[in-house]
């Protein structure tokens, strides 16, 4: 297998000396994708990229952001990281793997579609999809929220749920733009504690609570709800009115990729605009700004988001961390 | 590789003449087995506290040290071993209340009960604790009926201690349960017709002869239920979790989804606390196994002797309640969640769907592969597994003397510790290529194979080794009297005698392992997916319905199964299925 993959890597290396004028069609041989995103979406990402580069053998191994980072760690410790390219959940496992040096620039990105502000400016990290965390509630639920701070409200008193950051990527990262934005900062947590909110599982536990009734509110990644309200589930998502917090689902090439061209062949087709049309086709919000939004979202400019620094969320996690276990434990 | 795939059942092929030069005569078989201990359970502990106490091979214990002291593990150390001990003894009144009705009484439908017992193993332990957890919630339909029905938002009753250890202990009464029913087949009749000439009632029979022979199984299943307890992850994550109450693996998998390098070593240092409380455990059964049970001679095994006259349709009643709750009650949660086409649609006949159904098995051919896979693995691990164990039981109960400890502790490592961790320890073994052999099983269906016999091979153990301790030693003495050879003692003494146990091993390794999640879910690459993998992925994936659709098909797979071998029975050698008592 080892020698395998030299051979191929070496052919790669003869190939691309060869047609040094065109990077795309250098872009070939083994490479090994380390995913967060579901299966099927995973599939369908991967075969995309296979119509346009028949000649890259790419595979991956996919789990929730812990689990891949889990495993992904466990290959550091052992000195042989398998994964050329990691595409997880948020961008502060990302700074983190950065300030590690694990992580390869991709000066040559083109990155002139996008918004300033959502890609790392020094190209180690690319945003592909936004997912926002919002509130969700039962259609049954007397109250319907719009605002954060109406999950404090009485009528919400032991009837909300949410995922906890101790356990979920995404969830940290809104934990900590709650707090930088919201006027009141950690006293909304604190209120929320008070009020009877439970904070455990996952998003997927928070879908359950609330469509069945168990919890009435909770707050929720966006595509969940929408796509349970779809099928008929009596289930709302609202987009709070200060605003939303996002992850962006970024993809990054490691350090030690033993393939380098064909991952930034790779990187290239997500960022296109090809690349993100197919996260539209998903069901999710795509980064690229003149790709629609999937049925069932308001405009892309209807949707408020809160400002978010992943190089500061990741000095700021340890003590967000400490913060929250202090409230909620 | 060869050194992990062979050494578990080496002894059941014929000695190779190396062998018999390279060690002594008497002393093969035990350096095998400690060998075998070694490299499936010692081997990934010991790299664990590498991890933990020299990161990247440097010595710096500091912070290992400071996580192991630290307020929040020495408190999931206390939880890990209330809702283990608590558990297990749940399990054993449980579990050892139904094995005894079921073997001594006159209660009806008795092989139909004990079949659905041993088919509730199938449901995998976060199945079981969410069906229980809706059934207390506020939305309760069953409360409902009665018109109990708690307001929105009351706290449920079941999260926290209580809770967890009472799902537990429902969740592992069936491991206590087949381990005893291999133990009551080797008690003889003879025992108890002596009893009954000299007048004892049944009541006294079962308290002073049948529980004082049954000791070793006792114990043993005890110890599983208990070890069992320890590593558990899914019912701790949902009864627990909420409450912010964390038990060791709970604790090690919140260590391990934090973002920073610090989680890996922080969650092997945790694992160490594992291991002692799983060491604590066997060292209270080495305790009660001091005094050690009567030894007996199987002539004519047991047959009931209870009759419960006007009891029976009661204690039927019982054991059918029990039943509800722990096979029903779960199923008709994944049946409501399967039918219907989308998460709080109330099931009825307009809404009911199969589409689910239709998308798991026929549009996702992962799922098919996947069946494939964990089929291939749980088979693969209880066949070798049931071999092995007829080797090691003899080896620990008749050759080992006082080392006999020490290695079994070694081996029960693994099944305490949390499946993820046990992943994490194989990967950093694995991820080299080995030495000698240049290959690296990494990424290779050996390496799930590999933790699967590293996990199971505790749990494959107890019912063979309860057995040999139970038997009495004289037909091994006039073999050796005889000169037999290793290999011949082991082929037509002890493989006949220890058969029945060694088959209800395999099964329950397979029931296990088919639908395992923890260990295959770090250790799995595209194309060796197992069913539990794709379990999670759907339920991770907000998609509930299609991963209860597909927790339903696997549950059907093994009914059929299991349907098949009782019809097969006749055929089988006797006593090879626990479900037929």
């Amino acid at each position: 297998m080892r020698f395998k993959a030299s051979v191929s890597v070496l052919a790669a290396g003869l190939v691309a000396g060869a047609l040094l004028a065109d990077p795309t069609l250098a872009a070939e041989g083994k490479l090994v994708l380390y995913t967060s995103q579901p299966n099927t979406d995973a599939q369908q990402t991967i075969d995309a990229f296979k119509a346009k580069h028949p000649k890259v053998d790419i595979s991956f191994v996919r789990d929730g952001t812990p689990r891949v980072m889990a495993k992904l760690r466990a290959e550091f410790e052992a000195g042989a990281p398998q994964a050329d390219l990691l595409l997880i959940a948020d961008a502060v496992t990302m700074e983190g793997l950065k300030k590690e040096d694990r992580l390869l620039a991709h000066e040559k990105a083109d990155l002139s579609a996008y918004p300033a502000g959502i890609h790392d400016p020094a190209k180690f990290w690319f945003a592909t999809k936004l997912i926002t965390t919002g509130i969700v509630y039962n259609t049954k639920a007397p109250m319907k929220p719009t605002s954060w701070l109406d999950l404090a409200k009485p009528e919400a008193k032991n009837l909300l749920a949410m995922p906890s950051p101790l356990n979920s990527g995404a969830a940290m990262i809104h934990t900590i733009t709650l707090t930088n934005n919201l006027p009141t900062g950690w006293a909304f947590y604190e209120a929320l504690k008070s009020n009877g909110a439970l904070a455990a599982g996952a998003n997927g536990d928070i879908l359950r609570q609330v469509a069945t009734g168990e919890k009435l509110y909770g707050m929720i990644v966006d595509f969940m709800p929408i796509r349970e309200k779809a099928k008929g589930a009596p289930v709302e998502f609202v987009f709070p009115s200060e605003g939303v917090s996002a992850v962006s689902e970024p993809v990054a090439i490691l350090k030690t990729s033993k393939n380098p061209e064909a991952a930034k062949a790779f990187v290239d087709f997500l960022l296109s605009k090809e690349g993100q049309d197919l996260a539209l086709k998903q069901g999710y919000v795509a980064a690229h700004p003149d790709v629609a939004l999937p049925a069932g979202y308001p405009a892309r400019t209807a949707i408020k988001l809160m400002p978010f620094d992943a190089a500061k969320a990741l000095a700021d996690e340890a003590s967000a961390r400490k913060r929250f276990s202090a409230i909620f434990e | 590789m060869t050194l992990a795939a062979q050494s578990p059942w080496p002894d059941a092929r014929p000695a190779l003449p190396w062998r018999r030069l390279s060690l002594p005569a008497g002393l093969g078989l035990p350096a095998l087995v400690t060998l075998c201990a070694i490299v499936l359970g010692g081997l990934p502990f010991l790299r664990l506290a590498v991890a933990a106490f020299a990161p990247g091979w440097q010595f710096a214990p500091e912070a290992a040290l400071a996580e192991i002291g630290s307020r929040a593990a020495i408190n999931a150390t206390l939880h890990t071993l209330e809702t283990a001990g608590l558990s297990a003894i749940g399990a054993l009144l449980i579990g050892g209340t139904a094995a005894i009705l079921l073997g001594v009484t006159d209660v009806r439908g008795k092989r139909p009960i004990a079949f659905a017992l041993v088919f509730s193993m199938m449901i995998a332990p976060q199945v079981a604790a969410l069906a229980f957890l809706s059934l207390f919630a506020p939305h309760s339909p069953i409360l409902a009926l009665f018109g109990l029905s708690p307001a929105p938002g009351t706290p449920n009753p079941l999260l926290g201690r209580g809770g967890i250890a009472l799902v537990m202990a429902l969740h592992h009464a069936p491991l206590v349960a087949i381990t005893l029913w291999t133990g009551l087949r080797s008690v003889p009749h003879s025992l108890i017709e002596a009893a009954q000439m000299e007048g004892a009632g049944p009541a006294t029979i079962v308290g002073r002869i049948l529980l004082p022979v049954l000791r070793p199984q006792i114990i043993a299943a005890a110890l599983l239920a208990f070890v069992a307890g320890i590593g558990n992850f899914g019912i701790p994550a949902l009864l627990g979790l909420p409450v912010n109450y964390l038990t060791l693996p709970t604790l090690i998998y919140r260590r391990l989804s934090s973002f920073g390098p610090a989680g890996l070593p922080d969650a092997a240092a945790l694992s160490i606390l594992v291991g002692l409380v799983a060491a604590l455990g066997i060292a209270a059964g080495m305790l009660a196994t001091r005094r050690a049970g009567g030894k007996v001679e199987i002539e004519r095994p047991l047959e009931p002797f209870w009759t419960l006259g006007r009891a029976r349709p009661f204690v039927t009643g019982a054991l059918l309640l029990l039943l509800a709750i722990k096979l029903g009650l779960p199923f008709l949660a994944l049946l409501a969640e399967a039918l219907t086409p989308a998460l709080g649609v109330a099931l009825t006949w307009q809404s009911v769907t199969f589409d689910k159904f239709a998308e798991v098995l026929l549009r996702q051919d992962v799922t098919v592969r996947a069946f494939r896979n964990s089929f291939l693995f749980a088979g693969s691990a209880a066949l070798i597994l049931a071999f092995a164990s007829i080797a090691f039981a003899y080896a620990l109960e008749r050759r080992m003397g006082k080392l006999r400890r020490v290695v079994e502790v070694v081996i029960e490592l693994p099944y305490a510790l949390p499946g993820v961790v046990l992943a994490i320890a194989c990967i950093l073994m694995f991820l080299k290529p080995l030495p000698l052999l240049g290959v690296s099983i990494y990424a290779t269906p050996f390496i799930i194979l590999f933790a699967y016999l590293a996990r199971f091979l505790p749990l494959a153990l107890k019912a063979p080794l309860a057995a040999m301790a139970q038997i009495e030693a004289h037909h091994e003495e006039a073999a050796k009297l005889d000169g037999v050879t290793l290999w011949q003692m082991l082929r037509f003494i002890v493989a006949p005698i220890l058969a029945p146990a060694a088959a209800v091993s395999a099964l329950m390794v397979f029931l296990v392992a088919f639908n395992e999640l923890t260990v295959s879910a770090l250790l799995w690459s595209s194309g060796t997916e197992t069913l539990g993998v794709v379990l999670f992925s759907l339920k991770e994936a907000g998609l509930a319905g299609e991963a209860a659709a597909v927790a339903l098909s696997a549950s059907a797979v093994i009914l059929a199964a299991m349907l098949a071998l009782d019809g097969a029975a006749r055929r089988l050698p006797a006593n090879v299925l626990p479900w037929r008592i």
